[in-house]
C-alpha cells in the first residue's frame, strides 16, 4: 500500500493498486478455456444446420465475446472498486427500465420477452439485472447495516402512534421496515423477470437476493419465513402445476412423470435425450468431440444442455473435475470477500460467487433431470455472447475487490 | 472507513457455501447414478435413437415352369398408411375417408375406424397397390396443401406378386399372402427359398433422420430369392387343365384332378385340380356353383363361414392332399405281384362265375358278369374281381402287404409340395395284422384302403419304369438371382419293387386293357397305351363314385404317366366312360407334343387316308374352315377358288396339304422332292409335309416290327407342283428272313 500512495493524481485515484487474486484466476482461465473447448464440440453440428452450413459460426461469436469479456474483466479489475457504488442506483434505474423494456418490445422468439435485438447480438436484460440486483443489495446492506442487525424502533410517525395506541406492545423497527423494503425490491426484480415468462430466471432472481440478504446479516427469523415459504410454493406448484405458465406447468408434469409423452411435440424428448447423453458417457465419456447425442438428438446442445454433451464425452469424471474447478471457484471468490476491506467488497464478491454457483448448481440438476426443465444457462459454457461478456465483466468487479482485499483472512 | 466484513458474515457465507456444497454433491451423486450405474441402459436408448436401422427386403424370386416361362413374379409396389395421432381436424379426417373409400374402393366402415384409432401413430390402409394409384394419392395429397395431408398420410415400398397365366396350375403354385409370404403349394413350401434374406443397412443418424457420413455404417447384404424352375411344362399343363376343365362340364362332377408325370424320373409334367381359382385374386370364390349356393345364404356368419371354406376347397391340391379308394386300377399290382412271386404265371387260368365266396358272403364281378375261362391277359382287360381276389388269397396276406408296401402305399411319397395326405395304418389301410380274408379279398380289387392320386400314378409309373418306384418331384432346379443353379434336383429310385421282366408284361396287358377292355376310350391310333380304369364308390358321401384312370405310354418304351380322377361324376360314373376318354385326349395331344412317332397298324393308316374335298368355287377367305382337318394354302388375290392340287375326291393322307388357285393365270407353286427313303411313316409323312406335299403309303405297314420307306414315286431333287402325292414304299425289316 505504501507504494500506491507515491502516485497521486487521477490515475491513484481510479486504479486499483495491488495484484488481482491469482488462484481465483488461475481458476477462471481455466474454466473458460474448457468451456471454449466444450463449446466448440458441443456447438458444430447445431451450427452447421441452423447457421447455413458454417459449423463454427457459434464458436467464433463465443469466442470474440469472451476475448471482448476478457478484456473488458482486466479494464473493470483495475478500477478502484469502491466506484462500483455509484452504479448501484443507476443499476437499478438501467435493470428496471430494460426490464420493462422488454416487455414491450415484441417478441424475439415466440411467446417469450425475454431478448432484446441489437441486430448484431441479442441480449437478455436479466443478465443485466442480476448484477444490478447485486450491487444495490451489496450497497443498501452496508448502508443500513446498523437498521439492519439492530433493534432501532422506526421513527416514522405512523409506527410511532401504533406503538403507542398498543402500549409498546407492537413495536416496529427500523430493521423489519428496511427487510420489508427490500423484499420489495428483489420481487419487483423478480416479478418482472417472471412476466418475461422466464421461470428459471426469476427463481435466479429471488435466490440471489435471499443470498444477499442472508450474507447481508438479516436476522434469521426472515430466512425461516422465507424458506417455510418456499416450500410451501414448490409444494404447491409441483401439486397443481397447472397454476403456472402453460409450458412451465408442462415440465414439471413432466419431470415428475417419467413416461409423460403429451400429445404434442416437447414433453420429456428433450430431457430424455439429456439423459441419453449423460448416460452415454459412462466414466470416462466417449471421448472429446465424439458426442453423438450433440448430433441434434440433444435440443440446442451450445446452450442450456451443453453439460449433457460434457457428460458424455469427458464421461462421469470429467463431469466431476468440472463441478470440482466451479466449485473452488466459487469458494476462492467467497473467500476474496471474507478478505475484502469493507462490507460493500465483502457483498459484491460473494454475490458474484453465489451467482455462478446458483447457476452452476440449477443448470447441472435441470440436464441430469434433478428438478425440473427450466431454461438456465452454464455459466462459461452456454452459447451466448452478451450473457458470458457480462459475466466476465462480473468477474472483473470480483478480481477488482480482490486487488484490495487483505491477503489472508 | 467502512467496516470489515464481520464474523457472522463469514459464518453464514460458509453455511451457504456448505449447502452449495451439499447440493454440487448430490448432483455427482446423481450423475453417478445416470452415467455408472444407469449408463449402459441410456446409452443403449441413445443409440436406438441415433441408429437408423434400414431394412433392404429381399426380392421374391420367381417361379418358371420347365421351359423358363413366368408363372410367379414379384414386382414392386406401395402400401399406404397414416398417424391417426396426427389428425387434428375433422376436415383432414373426411377428406382422408373419403379419399380412401373412393380410391381404392375400401369399406368405409373400416377406414374410418382406422381413422380415429386417436392414439394410434400407425394404420395400414392398404397394401400392393400400383404407380398409377400411387401418383393418383400423391397428386390427392399435394392437391390439398393447406390440410397438411402429408404430415398424416405415408406412403411406402411394397411388393406384390403377380401371376401372368392366372389360374395356371394354382393348386399347385399357391400364392403369397400381405407379409409377401407363401401361404399355399410351392409358394409355402419353398417360402424360405423364395423369400431370400433381408438386408439391413445400419447408419448413425442425427435427429433430423440425416444419415451422417461416418465409419458407423455396417451393411447386412440382401440375398435376394432364389428362382425356382418347376419340372411343369406350360404345354402339357395346359393339356390337362383343358381336359379337367371340360370333364367336369361333360360330367357336371364336383371335382376332376389329374397328373401327368414323368414316367423315367418321377418329374410332374403337369398337375391340377379343377375348379381352381385365379392366383391374382385366390379369396375370390371361382365356381359358379359355389357361389349360387353362397347366394342363398341369408345368415351372415354362416355365410362368411361357408364362403372359407369354400376358398379353402379351392386352394386344396387334391391330387396330394386327398385320397380315395382306387378301386380297379389297384388290380395292375396284384397282378404284378402274382407274376413277381410266381403265384400265378402268364398261362395260368381262372374261371370267373361273376361271383365268389369270401367267407360268409359273395363278392361279385361288375353287373354280376361271369368272364368264364381267362389268364391274366384276359383278366385285366375285363377288370374281373374274382380273378383278383383269387390271386390274392393265394399270395396270401404277407405277400399281398409286402407288395401293398413296396409300390408306397404306406408311405408319402416325398413329393416337394405341402400338405401331402400321410397314410395311417389302420385309418387309410389295413396293416399285415389286421388283414383278414375279407379285407385281403377286398384290397385286390382296390377296396378298404385309401390312397392319394400322386401315391396311384407313382406306384402305376414304377411298371412303366421297368420296376423301378421313384420320388416324385415338381421343382427341377433353384436358381439364384443371377441364374446360377442352386440346387438341381436328381430323380430318386426309392426302390425296384418288381423285375424288369415282369413290369414290361403287366406293361402289355394294361396296353391290352387299353386296345379291348375297360380303357379302350383312351385309345389313340398310332399310340401305345397301357392303362387301367377305376371305378369307386366315395366312402364319404353316399351314392357318389370317383372314376379313375391310371396308364402310362408308349407302352413299349413309356415315357410319360397320366392320371385322371373324377369326383362325383353326373349320370353314367364308370372309370371307363369317364377317365379314359380324358386320359385318351391328353395322352394324343401330349405326346405329339413331345414328338413321338405315331406308329399306325394296316387298319388305322387305312383309317387316315381320305380323299381330297373339292374347293373350287368356294370363297377365299372361307376356304381354310371349309377344308378342316387339311393344311390349306392360299394362291393369289382373287375371290374363289379356282383350281386346286391335289384335285378333289382323290386319296390323300388325312391333315395334308391341299394348294389352291384364286387367279387365272397364276403361276403353279413348285418345291423339289425330298428325300423320303430310309424313314419311317411319320418321318415320312412330315418331311413331305415341310415340303409341301403329300404322301401315299404303300407296301407292308405292319406296325410290330421296325418299318421303313425303301423307295419313292418322284425322285429325290426333283421339281414337283406343290400338293402333289407321292407314293411312299415301306417295307419292314423284321421277321422277313424266314
Amino acid at each position: 500500500m505504501a507504494t500506491a500512495k507515491k502516485k497521486k493524481g487521477l490515475g491513484s485515484m481510479l486504479l486499483a493498486r495491488g495484484s488481482m487474486d491469482v488462484p481465483f484466476f488461475l481458476l477462471l482461465v481455466t474454466i473458460v478455456t474448457i468451456g471454449l473447448i466444450m463449446l466448440f464440440s458441443a456447438s458444430y453440428t447445431y451450427s452447421y444446420y441452423h447457421r447455413g452450413g458454417d459449423s463454427t459460426n457459434i464458436f467464433r461469436k463465443q469466442l470474440m465475446f469472451v476475448l471482448l469479456g476478457l478484456a473488458g474483466m482486466y479494464v473493470i479489475s483495475r478500477i478502484r472498486y469502491e466506484y462500483f457504488r455509484l452504479f448501484a442506483i443507476i443499476g437499478v434505474v438501467v435493470s428496471l427500465g430494460l426490464l420493462g423494456l422488454v416487455l414491450v418490445l415484441p417478441e424475439y422468439k415466440q411467446g417469450f420477452h425475454r431478448w432484446i435485438d441489437l441486430g448484431f447480438t441479442t441480449f437478455q436484460p436479466s443478465e443485466i439485472a442480476k448484477i444490478g440486483l447485486i450491487l444495490i443489495l451489496a450497497y443498501l446492506l452496508e448502508k443500513d447495516y446498523k437498521k439492519v442487525t439492530g433493534k432501532i424502533p422506526s421513527d416514522l410517525g405512523v409506527f410511532k402512534k401504533i406503538s403507542e395506541i398498543t402500549n409498546g406492545k407492537i413495536v416496529i423497527y427500523k430493521s423489519f421496515l428496511t427487510v420489508i423494503g427490500y423484499g420489495i425490491l428483489i420481487i419487483v426484480f423478480s416479478g418482472l423477470v417472471y412476466l418475461e415468462n422466464h421461470v428459471s430466471g426469476t427463481i435466479l432472481m429471488l435466490g440471489l437476493g435471499i443470498m444477499m440478504l442472508f450474507l447481508g446479516e438479516v436476522k434469521n427469523k426472515w430466512f425461516i419465513l422465507a424458506g417455510g415459504m418456499i416450500v410451501i410454493v414448490a409444494l404447491l406448484l409441483v401439486t397443481n402445476p397447472s397454476i403456472l405458465e402453460k409450458y412451465a406447468g408442462e415440465r414439471i408434469v413432466a419431470w415428475l412423470d417419467k413416461d409423460y409423452k403429451p400429445t404434442e411435440a416437447g414433453g420429456r424428448w428433450q430431457i430424455n435425450n439429456s439423459l441419453y447423453a449423460i448416460g452415454s458417457g459412462g466414466l470416462l465419456g466417449t471421448g472429446l468431440g465424439q458426442s453423438k447425442q450433440k448430433h441434434l438428438y440433444v435440443s440446442e446442445p451450445q446452450n442450456d444442455f451443453i453439460f449433457s454433451i460434457v457428460c458424455e464425452e469427458l464421461g462421469f469424471v470429467g463431469a466431476a473435475v468440472i463441478i470440482i474447478i466451479f466449485a473452488l471457484l466459487v469458494y476462492r471468490g467467497i473467500n476474496i470477500g471474507m478478505r475484502a476491506k469493507d462490507r460493500f467488497g465483502a457483498l459484491l464478491a460473494m454475490g458474484i460467487s453465489f451467482q455462478i454457483g446458483i447457476q452452476v448448481a440449477l443448470n447441472i440438476a435441470v440436464v441430469s433431470d434433478f428438478i425440473p426443465n427450466t431454461g438456465i444457462s452454464l455459466p462459461f459454457f452456454s452459447a451466448g455472447g452478451t450473457s458470458v461478456f457480462i459475466l466476465l465483466c462480473e468477474m472483473g468487479m470480483l478480481l477488482s475487490v480482490s486487488r484490495s482485499a487483505r491477503k489472508k483472512e | 472507513m467502512n467496516k470489515r466484513p464481520t464474523k457472522r458474515m463469514s459464518l453464514r457465507s460458509h453455511i451457504a457455501f456448505a449447502g452449495f456444497c451439499v447440493f454440487l454433491l448430490l448432483l455427482i451423486g446423481n450423475l453417478f447414478w445416470i452415467q455408472i450405474i444407469h449408463g449402459e441402459e441410456y446409452r443403449l436408448k441413445a443409440e436406438r435413437n441415433q441408429l437408423s436401422d434400414t431394412v433392404i427386403n429381399a426380392h421374391r424370386g420367381t417361379i418358371y415352369d420347365s421351359n423358363m416361362k413366368v408363372i410367379a413374379q414379384s414386382a414392386s409396389a406401395w402400401l399406404v398408411y397414416i398417424n391417426p395421432s396426427k389428425i387434428t381436424t375433422d376436415e383432414q379426417k373426411t377428406l382422408l375417408i373419403d379419399c380412401f373409400t373412393e380410391m381404392f374402393g375400401l369399406d368405409r366402415e373400416t377406414v374410418e375406424k382406422k381413422v380415429d384409432r386417436k392414439e394410434s401413430g400407425y394404420e395400414k390402409i392398404i397394401g400392393q397397390i400400383d404407380n398409377a394409384q400411387k401418383e393418383k394419392l400423391s397428386e390427392f395429397i399435394s392437391g390439398h396443401k393447406d390440410q397438411k395431408l402429408s404430415t398424416i398420410v405415408g406412403i411406402d415400398p411394397d411388393t406384390k406378386r403377380y401371376y401372368p397365366l392366372g389360374s395356371f396350375a394354382s393348386t399347385v403354385v399357391g400364392f403369397t399372402g400381405s407379409e409377401d409370404t407363401g401361404r399355399a403349394g410351392l409358394e409355402l413350401k419353398y417360402n424360405t427359398e423364395l423369400t431370400g434374406q433381408a438386408g439391413r443397412i445400419i447408419t448413425a443418424k442425427n435427429a433430423l433422420a440425416g444419415a451422417m457420413p461416418n465409419d458407423y455404417e455396417t451393411t447386412f447384404d440382401a440375398r435376394q430369392g432364389y428362382s425356382l424352375v418347376l419340372t411343369v411344362n406350360e404345354v402339357i399343363q395346359y393339356y390337362l387343365e383343358q381336359q379337367l376343365a371340360q370333364a367336369i362340364e361333360e360330367t357336371d362332377a364336383k371335382y376332376a384332378y389329374g397328373i401327368v408325370m414323368d414316367v423315367k424320373t418321377g418329374a410332374i409334367l403337369g398337375m391340377s385340380t379343377k375348379p381352381d381359382y385365379d392366383l391374382n385374386s385366390p379369396y375370390t370364390i371361382s365356381s359358379n356353383k359355389v357361389l349360387e349356393e353362397l347366394e342363398k345364404i341369408e345368415d351372415e356368419t354362416e355365410k362368411s363361414s361357408v364362403k372359407q371354406e369354400a376358398q379353402f376347397a379351392q386352394w386344396r391340391n387334391r391330387t396330394v392332399s386327398d385320397s380315395y379308394e382306387p378301386g380297379s386300377v389297384f388290380k395292375v399290382f396284384v397282378a404284378a405281384a402274382a407274376l413277381e412271386e410266381g403265384v400265378m404265371t402268364p398261362q395260368t387260368q381262372y374261371t370267373c362265375t361273376g361271383q365268389i365266396q369270401v367267407a360268409n358272403y359273395f363278392q361279385h364281378c361288375f353287373h354280376n358278369t361271369a368272364h368264364g375261362t381267362q389268364t391274366v391277359a384276359q383278366a385285366l382287360p375285363n377288370s374281373c374281381n374274382t380273378f383278383f381276389i383269387t390271386m390274392g388269397q393265394r399270395m396270401g396276406k404277407e405277400t399281398f402287404f409286402k407288395y401293398f408296401e413296396a409300390f408306397g402305399f404306406t408311405e408319402k411319397t416325398g413329393i416337394d409340395l405341402p400338405s401331402e395326405a400321410a397314410p395311417v395304418a389302420g385309418r387309410t389301410y389295413y396293416d399285415v395284422d389286421h388283414l383278414g380274408i375279407a379285407e385281403l379279398s377286398s384290397a385286390s380289387f382296390g377296396q378298404t384302403f385309401q390312397a392319394t392320386p400322386i401315391q396311384m400314378i407313382t406306384a402305376v409309373a414304377s411298371i412303366g419304369n421297368g420296376g423301378k418306384l421313384m420320388t416324385p418331384y415338381i421343382v427341377a432346379k433353384v436358381l439364384d438371382e443371377n441364374g446360377n443353379i442352386v440346387s438341381e434336383t436328381k430323380p430318386i429310385v426309392r426302390r425296384q419293387v418288381i423285375s424288369e421282366k415282369t413290369a414290361s408284361l403287366v406293361a402289355g396287358y394294361m396296353e391290352e386293357v387299353v386296345i379291348s377292355g375297360t380303357a379302350k376310350n383312351a385309345y389313340v391310333a398310332g399310340y401305345h397305351i397301357s392303362g387301367k380304369t377305376g371305378t369307386s364308390e366315395k366312402l364319404t358321401v353316399k351314392g357318389q363314385d370317383i372314376a379313375s384312370f391310371a396308364g402310362f405310354a408308349p407302352s413299349n418304351d413309356p415315357r410319360i404317366a397320366v392320371l385322371i380322377a373324377v369326383d362325383e361324376p353326373q349320370g353314367v360314373t364308370t372309370g371307363g366312360a369317364v377317365a379314359a376318354p380324358i386320359a385318351g385326349r391328353i395322352f394324343e395331344n401330349i405326346l405329339a407334343y413331345l414328338n413321338v412317332d405315331p406308329q399306325y397298324s394296316d387298319e388305322e393308316m387305312a383309317s387316315t387316308t381320305v380323299t381330297a374335298p373339292n374347293l373350287i368355287g368356294e370363297d377365299s377367305s372361307t376356304v381354310k374352315s371349309k377344308a378342316s382337318g387339311f393344311t390349306v394354302k392360299v394362291v393369289g388375290g382373287g375371290e374363289t377358288v379356282i383350281s386346286q392340287m391335289p384335285s378333289a375326291n382323290q386319296p390323300m393322307p388325312k391333315g395334308g396339304i391341299i394348294v389352291v388357285y384364286t387367279e387365272e393365270n397364276a403361276a403353279r407353286q413348285t418345291a423339289t422332292v425330298p428325300k423320303l427313303i430310309g424313314l419311317t411313316m411319320s418321318e415320312a409323312n412330315r418331311a413331305a409335309v415341310n415340303a409341301g406335299f403329300n404322301i401315299k403309303i404303300s407296301g407292308t405297314t405292319q406296325s410290330g416290327g421296325e418299318v421303313h420307306s425303301y423307295n419313292q414315286s418322284i425322285q429325290e431333287g426333283t421339281p414337283a407342283e406343290q400338293g402333289t402325292i407321292i407314293t411312299v414304299y415301306f417295307k419292314s425289316d423284321v421277321n422277313v428272313s424266314d
